[in-house]
């Protein structure tokens, strides 16, 4: 970090607090609702037949199961805690979708805190040294003939010197540095060494052109760019060229007084600052409603309505595919939602019919009745209920007048003809046992 | 690197690259020894914290309508098994079971118990009837007896001791034998 740039790392320092604040949602100050506990607890509790999914989003009948518990729970006066805890009693500590910070799983806690502050301690430990050697490193040939120098600091930067040179024949040996340059550090630190030698006998500074350059831009850059850690490090790097004398900046700017160049690093501070603050009242404006347990980046969820229409499509399509056991639980899993849903009455009704004919079970026979009943008393214009009622009617009581009634009714609602092709058997049986005309729609068959 | 190491340059720090390598290294070969002695996924005796404890209550309406309750110590060896008609290995374990009945009604020391899972009552009915299950066979609409066993798929069999705790809990299909084994073993530590 140098002068220059810090106004913009504060910015963006004071960006990332107050934007880590807002995250945590430590400011929201109205208690959360039942229904919001619910599904912050929801959210973190894993569907117990599902893969990876939280029971919130969820339409598994185990998760619709645990959805309910966890709100009578919640109604019964639980906190969430106890909540968690009442769960993975039953099902284990993999039911929460967080691994617990006990046992190996702790591991997972902890090895991200370890990571970052292994991380911290390098970072801390290099711009420590790196701060080191560019201090020793700044004063060039121009401030070392102003005074006479304490030996002991003369010494440091003879050593500081000689082990740069030493390092730079390291690095080049280990093919890390281009020849070049390899030659203009060698020649920059030479310079340089012979320029403390100079100094220390009170002798003036050599006037190499690029030592007085080296030194003039060292002496500036002592003050102004004192903890550039790579400063002298890299000659190709930045407006420096290979000879490491400065290219693009004069040497002769004053250090201290802020320059052209630092005010627009103030300008871009101020505005990264002010566009920071913007963000952060704009996120604070609409973010505000986030319910605990909420991903802060959102999450795609379906609107209930939605969730039942897919949930009923998916139990037709195991229908048609004959899987009648997995549809019924589909349809039963929504009516355990909307009790009053008049699709799911209807096919969970037919589908209780069929089974219970087929293990003549009166009592099945019995329930899939009342749900037809209760269907065609949501929606009387249903033509599939009024196919399903006059069937039943026919086979079961033998009430063919019954049945002719439902199948006019059901005629009557403008069925697709696949439908009527397929139910034109029982139409006619009916008709015919009721001793009427069979509808021409129906065909002779 | 003897170039540097000769130079007199900081040969230590250029040894950071090996250590953290080797850090690495002996962090992977701890990993891997503990994944390579951890029991393998697929035994069928699976961690519940149930095992050890008081089995919850067992209780509810049949498939035939009546009410069921077994008794918190129910002096007996219970199995109690969770089912569905459409699970596959509940298909291919639901003669073993039906072999554990009746070798047991004649002793009396165990007995079974049916808990329909995810299913509807009339599919478990037809399948309990073409199976030949005599025992008890609860309906459990809504899941609340699955959620206190926590059973997260069928087929899952618990075996409940004479004094009423869990001593077992398996996730795959039983054979009469692994039921006869576990009795056998609950009992031996028991004794």
């Amino acid at each position: 970090m140098t002068r220059r740039t810090f106004p913009l790392w504060t910015a963006l320092g004071a960006v990332l607090v107050v934007a880590l604040v807002i995250g945590s949602g430590v400011l929201s100050s109205s208690p959360p609702t039942a229904a919001q506990r619910a599904y912050a607890i929801e959210s973190v509790v894993r569907c117990p037949s599902c893969e990876d999914l939280s029971v919130a989003v969820s339409s598994a009948p185990t998760a619709l199961t645990v959805r309910a518990t966890v709100r009578q729970l919640i109604a019964e006066g639980r906190t969430d805690r106890q909540v968690e805890d009442y769960l993975v009693a039953r099902y284990g500590s993999s039911i929460v979708l967080d691994p617990p910070a006990s046992g190996w799983s702790l591991v997972v806690w902890l090895l991200p805190l370890f990571g970052g502050a292994a991380a911290l301690v390098v970072l801390g430990v290099v711009l420590v040294r790196r701060r080191g050697a560019v201090a020793t490193d700044a004063p060039g040939p121009a401030d070392l003939g102003a005074a006479s120098p304490d030996p002991v600091v003369l010494e440091e930067r003879r050593r500081f010197l000689t082990q740069s040179l030493a390092d730079a024949d390291a690095e080049y040996l280990a093919g890390d540095l281009s020849d070049q340059d390899y030659l203009a550090l060698r020649q920059r630190d030479m310079v340089r060494l012979a320029a403390l030698d100079a100094g220390a006998a009170g002798v003036p500074a050599p006037t190499d052109p690029s030592a007085g350059e080296v030194g003039a831009q060292a002496a500036s850059d002592s003050t102004a760019d004192a903890t550039d850690p790579d400063r002298g490090r890299a000659p190709s790097e930045g407006n420096r060229s290979p000879d490491g004398s400065r290219t693009g900046a004069p040497a002769s700017s004053t250090p201290g007084r802020p320059t052209r160049g630092h005010r627009s690093w103030w300008f871009l501070g101020g505005a990264v600052a002010a566009f920071g603050a913007a963000l952060i009242v704009a996120v604070t404006l609409f973010a505000s409603h986030r319910l605990p347990g909420q991903t802060s980046t959102g999450s795609i969820s379906l609107s209930q309505g939605q969730q039942v229409e897919q949930t009923l499509n998916q139990a037709a399509t195991l229908e048609n595919q004959g899987q009648l056991g997995q549809a019924a639980q589909l349809y039963q899993s929504v009516l355990n939602s909307h009790p009053d849903n008049e699709v799911a009455l209807a096919q969970l009704g037919w589908l209780e019919y069929q089974t219970g004919r087929q293990g003549a079970s009166a009592s099945l026979i019995g329930d899939a009745r009342a749900k037809l009943n209760r269907a065609v008393q949501l929606d009387p214009g249903d033509y599939a209920v009024r196919l399903y009622l006059g069937t039943v009617l026919l086979q079961q009581d033998g009430d063919a007048a019954g049945a002719v009634d439902q199948f006019r009714q059901f005629l009557a609602d403008n069925p697709p003809a696949t439908a009527v092709q397929q139910a034109a058997g029982e139409l006619r049986a009916a008709y015919q046992k009721a001793g009427l005309q069979v509808p021409p729609q129906v065909g002779r068959g | 690197m003897t170039a540097g190491a000769a130079l007199g340059t900081g040969a230590a720090t250029r040894h950071t690259a090996r250590w953290v390598a080797i850090g690495v290294l002996v962090v992977a070969a701890g990993l891997i020894a503990v994944l390579a002695t951890r029991p393998p996924a697929s035994v069928t005796e699976v961690q519940s914290p149930l095992v050890g404890k008081p089995a919850p209550p067992v209780r509810g309406v049949t498939l035939t309508g009546a009410g069921y309750e077994l008794p918190r110590e129910p002096g007996i060896y219970v199995v109690v098994n969770f089912f569905a008609s459409w699970c596959e290995p509940c298909q291919q374990e639901g003669p073993e079971l039906v072999r554990f009945q009746y070798e047991h009604s004649r002793s009396g020391d165990a007995s079974m118990v049916g808990v329909v899972f995810d299913d509807t009552v009339g599919a478990a009915r037809v399948y309990q009837s073409t199976l030949g299950a005599s025992w008890p066979t609860l309906a459990d609409t809504g899941g609340a007896l699955a959620l206190s066993f926590g059973v997260r798929a069928p087929p899952s069999t618990f075996v409940i001791a004479p004094d009423g705790r869990v001593v077992a809990y398996i996730v795959a299909p039983v054979t009469a034998a692994d039921l006869d084994r576990i009795i056998a073993e609950a009992e031996a530590s028991h004794a």
